[in-house]
């Protein structure tokens, strides 16, 4: 059975196991390493993508269930890393060693999304499912309200 | 730096687009250096240059430290561009592969920016030196009317020449031996702000990790190890693995079964159906309990005294007031978020190893020896790390992956689950501390015995009690405790690690510095003494210490950013009580790491009434001599505090039946976004070289907070964790 879905605007298919893992199938079937790998039952979050402007768990998609879908990984976010939540996070420094930050930017453009300028409490709900071992946090929350204030800009 | 290192500079000539090349090392003996020195023009300079300017002006460093978050990528550059005058925009960094050229990659012990510092000076200024004297020769001007800045040399009447012009003639002028040295006065990049090198490429999902490697026909696999440490499988049917369809082979290897497959998943759908019967050993009945029992009978009976002035056991009798206390410390993982994995090829051309490690050189010197080659066929190729944290020292992942390799006729890549990460760790050992004071009538210690029980780190070879380096200058934090007591004594029990052990963010110190820093308020509370006085008064005047070749008064030193902490944190003034129904409360620690980098941090903590502990506030004052990047520096120390907290507030490896109980973030919870503190940092300015930032805001945070829970609630917590809130649960997608 091959399972067709969309990835990052591009149509994709998949023809092997349909109980694998949406985060497999895009690192090593398509190459799409900006989705990592953190714990794969769901408790990590550092393979986060977009599915319709939400932040879910590729880790938890087993690829069957992603048939006809459309999903946006870090690569695709923008098309020259000039996506706001990009913008602030280099500007913020935010990255340690950065294998979590792809996932965090996904979830604060998914939080963006839903609230232009979200508050404290709004970043914890929406990071807290999270896990930055280097300890970002609080440059983190810094980059989303500077990203919010870029987005406020350029509208 | 240490005393035997010398710094060898010289000059290669490349063909291409370098037209300066500068390579230089600090590891020659004498003989090498003179040797070397002579024949400059030797073409065996090409492969791994350090330094190179090419005619377009882009300076490229080969950096010989693995980027593992702390920040080396950027930093060293920065050493670099300062000396030499370079436009920071066109300064590149490349990664060195192990070998000959950099036979020492190895990135530990925060030491990355204060091994790089001398040698990287003196290599830009020379290299600032050649360019200024090729631009002074063109215009006809002597060299001192010149400047180096922007990645131009400016003459004394404002005209000016790029580098890269000037790199070709340059690189015909012989090296200077001994540069003239920026003053610290004059630097412009140095102590600022500068974004990471790597940012850009984080930020868009293209940064290469170890797991990210694409290699052609690259497969993966999934071991199957014992859980029990020290067993091994005894049978196996591999049947329904193969039958698998995408599974190539599976294969038994020194650390169990390995299961080859076209994909991760299917590797680990192998490995789930494979049937293993398990030859648990001698160990398959250890628990937690019975390695506690081990490390009390140990303190209790004593171990070796390492360090001793006075009669501590007199002056202890003699007191007319004692206070003892016990304190422990349990197992950590160091869960980096990119799980260990390894990729490696075998043929009869040698090996290829794509791996993320903190130690290149050993990995590839023991690959070598495991295939019977020679250390150059082995070619390792360092890929960022997804954190390391000391995990990464160890390399059995890289041992394991060329185990697999070469059984097999194509590359593969070890991928480790988190499980697999979590339960086959070299873990971070637990302690058992023990103080006692004797103090005097005015109630301050003039007696201090501190004793250590803990296991010793298997990571760097096995145990032996009678060798004297396990006993030389620990334990960490008590043998160099920062406080002068007239009398006393040190005693340090290691005992063989009954798990894999290792190399933990700051290694010994967390365990020994929360004893002693809790102990030290402890006294405080018991003599009515306020904990910053206590701690001041307590440390020496001078204080004077021998760092290499300088001198220094670490007393003042410790003293001004116990001060400063304080004072920014608002120490003596009433904590605002900003919600109903908890506890609030501010404690301080401090610690000398190695009696170099000195650091206080006040913790503002409030504690519910079911006792979960939150932390509100942390205010780290640091004085680790000359800053090179402040965001990094920042960073380290935000980091450093919340690595700590995970420790404190929720992190421990327990074993039963001979394994490791946790799993994953769910049963062993690290701080997440909505537990993290404000965290300020305050820098003490200094006219001291760099002296190691990335462990050093580590250790005291666990006391600062248990003294903060204490001065909330009156209840001494001496065991770890404190435990917090819990965790918030992922949410589901």
């Amino acid at each position: 059975m091959t399972i067709e879905l969309t990835v990052n605007g591009t149509r994709q298919s998949f023809a092997g196991n349909p109980e694998t893992p949406l985060l497999w199938v895009l690192r090593d079937h398509l190459a799409l390493t900006g989705t990592k790998f953190g714990c794969g039952v769901g408790v990590c979050g550092a393979c986060t993508v977009l599915s319709r402007g939400r932040a879910v768990r590729s880790c938890q998609i087993p690829i069957r269930d992603a048939l006809g879908l459309s999903f946006t990984t870090i690569e695709g976010l923008s098309p020259d890393g000039s996506h706001p939540c990009q913008r602030a996070w280099i500007e913020e420094d935010v990255a340690q060693c950065g294998y979590c930050q792809p996932a965090m930017i996904l979830t604060a453009a998914a939080l963006l999304g839903a609230r232009a300028e979200p508050t404290d409490a709004e970043i914890d709900e929406a990071m807290s499912g999270l896990v930055c071992r280097c300890g970002t946090y609080p440059r983190i929350r810094r980059a989303i309200h500077a990203a919010a204030r870029l987005a406020r800009a350029s509208r | 730096m240490s005393a035997t290192r010398r710094d060898f500079l010289s000059l290669g000539a490349l063909g291409g687009a370098a037209a300066l090349v500068l390579r230089f090392r600090w590891e020659a003996d004498a003989q090498v250096v003179k040797s070397m020195a002579a024949d400059t023009a030797d073409a065996a300079f090409s492969p791994s240059p350090w330094i190179a300017i090419d005619a377009s002006g882009k300076v490229t460093l080969t950096a010989h430290r693995s980027e593992m978050g702390q920040g080396a990528r950027t930093a060293l550059p920065m050493i670099l561009a300062e000396e030499l005058g370079a436009d920071w925009s066109k300064v590149e960094v490349r990664h060195a592969a192990p070998g000959p050229d950099f036979p020492d990659m190895r990135t530990s012990g925060s030491s990355s920016v204060e091994d790089s510092w001398a040698p990287l000076r003196q290599a830009g200024a020379a290299a600032r030196e050649m360019l200024l004297a090729a631009a002074a020769a063109r215009w006809g001007v002597p060299a001192a009317s010149c400047r180096a800045r922007d990645g131009k040399v400016v003459g004394g009447d404002g005209r000016s020449i790029g580098f890269g012009e000037l790199a070709a003639a340059a690189a015909a002028l012989p090296v200077p031996r001994q540069p003239p040295l920026k003053s610290a006065r004059d630097y412009t990049l140095l102590g600022t702000r500068v974004l990471r090198v790597d940012g850009p490429r984080i930020v868009r999902g293209t940064a290469v990790y170890g797991l990210d490697v694409q290699v052609p026909g690259l497969r993966k696999a999934a071991v199957a190890r014992c859980p029990v440490f020290g067993g091994q499988a005894r049978r196996w049917n591999a049947a329904a693995a193969k039958a698998i369809p995408g599974v190539r082979e599976v294969v038994p290897i020194p650390s169990g079964i390995a299961v080859v497959a076209d994909d991760t998943w299917t590797a680990l759908a192998g490995r789930d159906a494979l049937q293993v019967e398990w030859d648990y050993g001698p160990q398959a009945n250890d628990s937690s309990a019975a390695y506690w029992r081990r490390l009390e009978a140990a303190l209790d009976a004593g171990g070796r005294t390492t360090r001793a002035e006075g009669d501590a056991a007199a002056a202890l009798a003699r007191a007319p007031r004692r206070l003892q206390a016990r304190y422990r410390y349990p197992f950590q993982a160091h869960a980096t978020l990119e799980p260990m994995n390894c990729a490696a090829r075998v043929g009869p051309d040698g090996c290829d190893v794509w791996v993320g490690t903190q130690a290149p050189n050993e990995a590839q010197r023991d690959v070598a020896k495991l295939l019977g080659i020679r250390p150059e066929a082995v070619r390792l190729e360092v890929a960022l790390l997804g954190g390391g944290f000391g995990r990464r020292l160890g390399y059995d992942y890289v041992i394991e992956a060329v185990e697999l390799a070469r059984r097999v006729p194509f590359p593969v890549q070890v991928v480790w689950t988190r499980p697999d990460d979590m339960q086959h760790d070299f873990f971070q050992p637990a302690a058992l501390h023990e103080i006692g004071a004797g103090l005097d009538a005015a109630g301050k210690p003039v007696a201090w015995v501190h004793r250590a029980a803990t296991f010793h780190l298997s990571m760097f070879g096995p145990f032996s009690a009678g060798d004297p380096e396990l006993y030389d200058g620990s334990p960490w934090g008590g043998y160099d405790t920062p406080y002068a007591i007239p009398a006393l004594r040190i005693d340090y029990a290691p005992l063989a690690a009954p798990v894999p052990t290792g190399a933990w963010r700051s290694v010994e110190y967390p365990s020994t510095v929360f004893a002693r820093e809790s102990f030290l308020d402890e006294i405080a509370h018991a003599t009515g003494r306020d904990p910053v006085a206590l701690r001041l008064e307590l440390i020496p005047s001078p204080g004077t210490v021998k760092l290499r070749t300088m001198t220094l008064d670490n007393g003042e030193r410790l003293r001004r950013v116990v001060r400063l902490a304080a004072a920014k944190a608002g120490w003596g003034r009433p904590l605002a009580h900003r919600r109903e129904g908890r506890r609030w409360g501010r404690g301080i620690a401090c610690n000398a790491y190695h009696r170099q980098t000195m650091v206080a941090q006040v913790a503002e903590v409030s504690v519910g009434a079911r006792g979960d502990v939150r932390v509100h506030r942390v205010v780290c004052a640091i004085d680790c001599g000359q800053v090179v990047n402040l965001s990094g520096l920042e960073g380290q120390v935000e980091s450093g505090v919340l690595w700590g907290l995970s420790a404190t507030l929720h992190g421990q490896i327990t074993f039963a039946g001979g394994r490791v109980e946790q799993h994953t973030y769910s049963d062993f919870p690290v701080m997440r976004m909505h537990e993290a503190p404000q965290i300020e940092t305050h820098v003490v300015p200094s006219p001291l070289p760099p002296l190691g930032a990335g462990e050093q805001p580590v250790p005291p945070i666990y006391a600062a907070v248990a003294n903060a829970v204490f001065a909330a609630t009156g209840a001494r917590r001496r065991e770890l964790p404190l435990g917090a809130a819990a965790p918030r649960q992922a949410k589901a997608t």
